[in-house]
Parts: structure tokens; C-alpha cells; sequence
């Protein structure tokens, strides 16, 4: 026969469990906007039941444990789809501002000035005497050289910015993977105990995603210890166990920032920029080394190749004083050619006259020189067999950085839906939702109360038992 | 499916935030007039469009060197056709002078008449259109006739570009016209009709008109003028060709000298000697005009065609590039209608729970 202090036990305990409850369901409600936080549910069980003779009597319920309600497959996949976002991300960004220096849908740019350019040598071929039509050559010449001078620094903007994003990526990639090692210790301790450290693996869940948006980890669990190790690229060691490596960063002679690795603290550095393939790092590194050095080189070509060309022609030439034509463009000689230093030369800029129009000496109205000049738009000049016009080369980059940017935000596109299905799916398993937690509070207040009666109605069977003399 | 509060919030926000973004587009295309506003929304047509605009600047400037080159050929033109009357007249003249019923003082008069259609026609050849020259070939600064009528010029032919690859002269040079030189057959070399387009064919030009001018200069050498003032009626006897230049072509200035010296020294032979070179020289101008009018045409009618090419580009540009304002209003009304649809269902949704109804 159960004992009554066994009934006010068992109302306390009833008590505890709803009280512990009722905790959690909170816990949830102020949770519920929290990045990474899991729904937690408290587990209880039945009491051990009490002999008495051969019936059992039951003692009502106590707590197992509080869990968190989490699919590590799924976590899994978030890490890995949502690395392959920010690399997605990082390259349709980069995109976008490279299509935004080629974009000549609105503003004039280089087409423009190209066309201006070769047009202004026609209006010199129709009046190689006037001074008018000299100066307009001089100036669209310079226009010209300007324009590629404002492109080509607007390319070096987009490098300069993606070796930033890469130096705050390592930032950050070092504050999470010293978090991560924090929390490793902090997980280790709390589950030596048997307990689950539960708001502790969520934020080291939530840190690890963030870690592999940055770059490329792979990453295992102890089983005994409940911590992880973290490798990034192929030989980076950022976290194992309890201590993290930082990365470090430099910048190489071409001002290109570089990603280090440290073997041992002081020891060698090794480069391993290459070896990130994913992540918003290893987006900005494939556009910075692929995409945007080659569109720079490609307009560092054209510029040149212009400017060779009309030197080349302008030199046969005789100007208005019946001179040789010399370069039109500077030209560094030694072959060390940047677009910085591409200018009309001084001859020309300081006299006009000096443009050489004719082919012969003595003959103001000699066009041919001026008709050679802007001829030259409509011949291949351009790639390794001459299979390009200036135009033709110019105008398949703005497609090819059309392209490229188009497919870039489509991809960009289908992976943000990936990822938000499958976050969606976790949401489903790990997010709160009010409505349940309001249904819970009930529920658990309701069986918080009910308990509070067990032990009044005990306390009122004492009173009884206590009064039986009196009687 | 367990629906929690943050799926359906951040289904919310997606939703709102894809028709916010294609509304923003529609506005976008609908302020600019332009549906085509970066090259990533269709590469192909952004690469089209360049090159069509290309175009369309260099049709531009095609159509201005044709005006440019029309306005000299037809300025060449009105100045042959006086040239052409003034021959007419002179052979007027030169009929009354060559009747037996003049006397000797008539003909004097009738020769200072010639004498000063002589000074006119030297003032055609060295006529201007604006700062040039217009027979001096590529010497356009420099006056092309001294007053014995010797030529300063050169025989250059300014080719200007009409189209692409292709290039009309819009200069007479005034050996042709005045002297009579690479008229029908004689050993004149003229410039070649291609012009060079690139600099290997410029270094190669460059050489051979250097070969052409000192053949040229020879062959002027070679031909010295043995006769005199008197001796016109020496061409007539030959027949149509100069025997000296071999060609048949005439000097229109020592003829009308020649003339002029016959009247006055009343000289009849000679006078109507004249007569047959002087319809010579009137088929002469009328060559050259007929070659003027030739590229005038020419001209004309590369106009037509580029005008022609110019409307194909501009519409094929525009059909690229420019949105089509019925399709975006209807479009842009109808995410609208979307947007605000969204709004509202999620703000129903969102701001129900089951604790509303526990009060």
C-alpha cells in the first residue's frame, strides 16, 4: 500500500518536471529568433515503480534529459549548399561590377570612343588642312586614352575589392575558428557529465556553416569527445580540438593579397590561396586570378595594339609641315607597356600640325596617310591570327562578361533555391513554433497545478489521519 | 509538414522581395524606355547593339564625307561649265575672226575679247572652295596656275571614303583639266584607283608613287615644247593628236594664247586652225564633267543606300533594346496587383498565433 508522504513526493516531483517544462517552452519562446538555435524538448519518463506484495504501484514521472531537436544530415548539407552560395555569390558580384565597366547601355564608353576616334581620322581625310579637324583628332585621341585609363582602374577597383573581401574573409574565418575551439573545450566538459551541451552545438553548428561560407573545410566529430577538428583547402589545420591556427595574409609583388598557412606557431608559411575552391574566399579568388587579370590583360592588349598600329601607320605619314610623322602614341620602347603610361604624344598634343595626314612631302591635301589611319577599324588586328577587328575584340569581351555574369546569377539563382528548400526542411525539424510552445505552456502549467493539488489532497489526508484520535 | 513561425515569415519576406525586385525592373524599363539595361540580360543582343551603333556613327560619317566631297565635285562642276561656255564663246569669236569680212582691226578686237576669256579661265583654275585649291591636286594651298599658265600643282587625287572599302576622288587635278594630260591615250601613269588601307599597302604605295612621279617628270623632260605661238595650226594638220604629248589632250592655254596672237597679228590660216582644237577641248571638258558627274552620282546613290542601312540599324537597335511601353505598363500593373496581394495575405498570416485566442 502506497505511503502518503509517497503521494506528497510524487506531487513534488510532478511539480519539478512541469516547472523544468516550463522552462524549456520559454526558453523556446525567447529562442525563437535566434540564427542556428534548435527546439529543445524535455524528456521524461516514468518513475521506478514501488514494490508492494506482488501489485506496483507507480511513482509518478521525473526528468531524463533535455534535447535538442536537430538532423546533423541536414545541418551537413546546409554547410555544404550554403558554401557554394557565397561562392556563387562572390563571383556574381564580381560579375556584376566587372558588366557594370562594360556597360554601354546607358553611358558612353569605350565602343564609343573608338568609333569617335577612327570617325575623327574620316574628318581629317575629308580636310587634312584645317586645324579644326587636327585638334578634333588630338582630342578624341585623348578621350580615347582616357577612357581606357578609367576602365582599366575601374577593373583594378574590382581586384583591389575581392583581395579585401579575402582579407576580411581570413578575419573572420580566425574569430570563428577560435570560437569553435572555445566551444569544443566548453562541450567536452559539459557532456563528460552525461548532459548534452545543447545551445553550445547549436552556435558550433551555426559557426562551422559560417565558416564554410568563407572557404572550403571539411570537418569530422570525435564521438568521444563530443569535438571536432576542422581542416581548410587541402592542408590548412584551423581546428583540433581545443586550439585553432590562424591564417595569415600577405600581399604578393603584383599586390595580390595571399592566403598563409602556418604549420607550426613561427614556423614556415606556406601558400595555399590556390587550394580554395568554394566559399565566398575561394569565389574571389577565382575571379580575381581568372575572370578580372584576364579581362585587364585583354584590354591592355587592345590598347596597345591601337596604339602600335596608328604609330606604325603614322610614322610613314608627313605632317602639315612636311615632316616624317613621328609616333602618335607614346610607347614605351623596352616593351614594358601599361595603360597607365599609354598617352598621345607630346609632339602631337602640343601641335597639331604634327599629325601626319599625307604620304608625301609638300602636299597639304594629301589624305592617304588619314585614310590608312582609320582603315585600320575595319581590319583584324586583333587575336593570334588577326581574327578580330578593335571592335569585334572589344565587343566580344562585353559579351563574354554578359555571359558569364548572366549564367553566374542564374546558377546563383538555382543554388539560393537549393539551399532555401533545404533550409526550409530543417526549419520544419529545428525552428519554434509559437503556436506549439503555447499549446505546451498550457499543458505543462495545467499539470504544474494538478500536481500542486496532489499535494494539497495529501496534505488533507494527513489532516485526516491526524484527527482519527479526536473522533 | 510542422509550419513554423520562421518558415512562414521568411516565405513572407521571399515573396515580397521577388515581386519588389520584378517591379523595380518593370520601373526600371519603363523610366528608361530601354528593356535591354546591361549586357547580362541578353549578351547576344548587347554585343548586336554595340556594333550596330558602330554603324550608325560610321553611316554618319560616311553621309559627311559625301557632303563634304559633293560640295567640291558639284563646286568642280558649276567651274567646268563656264569653262565649257567660255570655250563656246571663244569659238564664236573665233569663227567671226576666221570670215574673210573682218578686217585687221576687228580681228585685234575680237582677240582682246579672247584675251580676256584667256585671264578668265586662268581665274577658274586657280578658283577656291573655301581654303582649297580646287585643280591643284594634293597642293591645295598653293595657286595651281602661275599667269604663263604653268602648272604648280601635283596630279594627287583626294579619295574620300563613301563606305566601307570604298573611296571616290573629289578632285579634278588641273593637268588633266587645263593641260589636256592622261586625257584618252598618252603615257601619262595616273594614281592608282586603290587606295591603301593598311600600312604594308601605305610603305608600298608610298614607294610606287615615287616610280610613277619621276616616270611622269621624265616623260615632261622629254617633251619640249619646240614650237611657237604661230605654230597652232601645226596640231591641226596632225589631226586629233598632240604630237609632242602623244596624247589627246590639249593645253587649253597655249591654244587660247595661240588664238590670241592669230587675231592679232591677223593671221586667217591660223585662226581657223583653231577652230577643230577648240571643239577638241570642248569635247575635253566634257569628258572630265562627264566623269564629274559620274561620282556626283556615284555619290548620290551610296547615299540612298546608307540612308537605306541606317534605318535597318536604327530599327534593329531599337527592336533590342527598347521596351515595348504597352507590355510594360500591362506587366508592371500586374505585379503590382502581386505585390499587393502578398502584402496582404502575409499580413494576415504572419500576425496570427494561438495566443490571440488564449485571452
Amino acid at each position: 500500500m502506497a505511503k502518503i508522504h509517497g503521494l506528497l513526493d510524487l506531487g513534488r516531483r510532478g511539480m519539478a518536471v512541469s516547472q523544468s517544462a516550463l522552462a524549456t517552452t520559454s526558453h523556446n519562446i525567447a529562442n525563437r529568433s535566434v540564427d542556428g538555435f534548435s527546439r529543445q524538448r524535455v524528456d521524461v519518463m516514468t518513475s521506478p515503480a514501488v514494490g508492494d506484495g506482488n501489485k506496483r504501484v507507480g511513482t509518478g514521472s521525473q526528468l531524463s534529459g533535455i534535447t535538442r531537436s536537430n538532423n546533423p544530415w541536414l545541418e551537413r548539407q546546409i554547410e555544404r549548399e550554403g558554401s557554394n552560395v557565397a561562392f556563387l555569390e562572390g563571383r556574381s558580384g564580381a560579375l556584376q561590377r566587372l558588366e557594370s565597366t562594360f556597360n554601354e547601355q546607358t553611358v558612353k564608353g569605350l565602343n564609343n570612343s573608338m568609333t569617335d576616334f577612327f570617325n575623327s581620322f574620316r574628318e581629317l581625310a575629308n580636310n587634312p588642312e584645317s586645324l579644326t579637324t587636327r585638334t578634333v583628332v588630338r582630342d578624341n585621341a585623348n578621350a580615347l586614352v582616357k577612357n581606357f585609363q578609367e576602365m582599366d582602374r575601374q577593373i583594378a577597383t574590382v581586384t583591389s575589392e575581392l583581395n579585401s573581401v579575402i582579407e576580411t574573409g581570413v578575419k573572420d574565418v580566425n574569430a570563428h575558428s577560435k570560437e569553435i575551439a572555445n566551444l569544443n573545450e566548453k562541450i567536452q566538459s559539459i557532456e563528460i557529465s552525461g548532459a548534452t551541451a545543447n545551445d553550445e552545438r547549436d552556435r558550433r553548428d551555426l559557426l562551422v556553416k559560417k565558416l564554410s561560407e568563407k572557404l572550403d573545410i571539411s570537418y569530422a566529430e570525435d564521438s568521444k569527445s563530443g569535438m571536432i577538428n576542422i581542416t581548410s583547402g587541402k592542408t590548412g589545420i584551423l581546428v583540433a580540438g581545443t586550439s585553432s591556427t590562424e591564417l595569415k595574409t600577405s600581399t604578393n609583388q603584383s599586390d595580390q593579397t595571399q592566403v598563409l598557412y602556418e604549420m607550426s606557431k613561427g614556423g614556415t608559411q606556406t601558400d595555399i590561396t590556390e587550394q580554395f575552391k568554394r566559399g565566398a574566399l575561394g569565389g574571389a579568388i577565382e575571379m580575381r586570378d581568372g575572370m578580372v587579370a584576364g579581362l585587364r590583360e585583354d584590354l591592355s592588349d587592345l590598347s596597345y595594339n591601337i596604339a602600335n598600329e596608328v604609330n606604325k601607320a603614322h610614322v610613314e605619314g608627313f605632317d602639315r609641315y612636311s615632316k616624317q610623322g613621328t609616333n602618335f602614341f607614346d610607347i614605351p620602347a623596352d616593351g614594358s607597356f601599361s595603360i597607365d603610361t599609354l598617352k598621345v604624344s607630346d609632339a602631337v598634343n602640343k601641335d597639331v600640325g604634327r599629325i601626319a595626314a599625307a604620304s608625301k612631302p609638300n602636299a597639304p591635301g594629301d589624305n592617304t596617310t588619314a585614310n590608312v589611319i582609320h582603315s585600320l577599324q575595319f581590319k583584324a588586328l586583333m587575336g593570334t591570327e588577326g581574327t578580330y577587328t578593335f571592335d569585334n575584340f572589344y565587343n566580344s569581351k562585353v559579351g563574354e562578361v554578359g555571359i558569364m555574369s548572366q549564367k553566374a546569377q542564374a546558377s546563383l539563382e538555382s543554388q539560393k533555391n537549393i539551399l532555401d528548400q533545404i533550409k526550409n526542411v530543417r526549419e520544419g525539424v529545428n525552428s519554434v513554433s509559437l503556436d506549439e510552445e503555447a499549446q505546451k505552456m498550457i499543458e505543462f502549467q495545467k499539470s504544474y497545478e494538478a500536481s500542486a493539488r496532489v499535494i494539497r489532497m495529501a496534505d488533507e489526508m494527513f489532516e485526516t489521519v491526524l484527527n482519527l484520535k479526536r473522533l | 509538414m510542422r509550419i513554423t513561425d520562421k518558415m512562414s515569415n521568411s516565405q513572407a519576406l521571399k515573396n515580397i522581395q521577388k515581386n519588389r525586385s520584378e517591379l523595380s525592373q518593370l520601373q526600371n524599363q519603363a523610366a528608361t524606355g530601354k528593356k535591354l539595361n546591361t549586357p547580362s540580360e541578353d549578351p547576344v543582343a548587347a554585343v548586336k547593339i554595340l556594333s550596330g551603333r558602330t554603324d550608325l556613327k560610321n553611316t554618319d560619317q560616311f553621309e559627311k564625307n559625301i557632303s563634304a566631297a559633293k560640295i567640291f565635285l558639284d563646286t568642280t562642276e558649276a567651274t567646268l561649265a563656264q569653262l565649257g561656255e567660255a570655250i563656246i564663246r571663244t569659238k564664236e569669236l573665233a569663227l567671226q575672226g576666221s570670215s574673210d569680212t573682218v578686217g585687221e582691226s576687228q580681228r585685234a578686237m575680237i582677240g582682246s575679247e579672247v584675251a580676256q576669256i584667256s585671264n578668265s579661265i586662268l581665274e577658274m583654275a586657280n578658283r577656291r572652295m573655301g581654303e582649297r585649291f580646287l585643280f591643284g591636286g594634293f597642293k591645295t594651298q598653293s595657286t595651281p596656275f602661275n599667269k604663263d599658265g604653268q602648272y604648280q600643282g601635283d596630279d594627287g587625287e583626294i579619295k574620300i571614303q563613301n563606305q566601307q572599302g570604298s573611296f571616290v576622288a573629289m578632285n579634278l587635278t588641273g593637268d588633266r583639266v587645263f593641260l589636256g594630260h592622261a586625257i584618252g591615250k598618252d603615257d601619262y601613269i595616273r594614281q592608282p584607283e586603290l587606295v591603301p588601307d593598311s600600312t604594308d599597302q601605305l610603305q608600298q604605295y608610298k614607294i610606287s608613287e615615287a616610280d610613277r612621279e619621276f616616270q611622269n617628270n621624265q616623260k615632261l623632260a622629254d617633251q619640249v615644247e619646240t614650237r611657237g605661238p604661230a605654230s597652232v595650226g601645226h596640231i591641226q594638220s596632225l589631226g586629233k593628236v598632240d604630237p609632242i604629248t602623244g596624247g589627246e589632250g590639249l593645253n587649253i592655254f597655249s591654244l587660247m594664247r595661240s588664238l590670241d596672237v592669230a587675231l592679232k597679228t591677223n593671221d586667217k590660216l591660223a585662226i581657223q586652225d583653231a577652230l577643230e582644237p577648240l571643239d577638241q577641248v570642248l569635247s575635253q571638258i566634257s569628258l572630265v564633267r562627264a566623269e564629274v558627274g559620274g561620282r556626283i552620282n556615284q555619290l548620290n546613290v551610296t547615299t540612298d543606300v546608307l540612308q537605306k542601312t541606317n534605318l535597318d540599324n536604327k530599327t534593329a537597335v531599337s527592336q533590342l533594346e527598347d521596351a515595348d511601353l504597352f507590355q510594360t505598363m500591362s506587366e508592371l500593373s500586374r505585379s503590382d496587383t502581386a505585390l499587393k496581394a502578398t502584402l496582404e495575405t502575409s499580413s494576415k498570416i504572419m500576425t496570427k498565433s494561438l495566443l490571440d485566442f488564449l485571452r
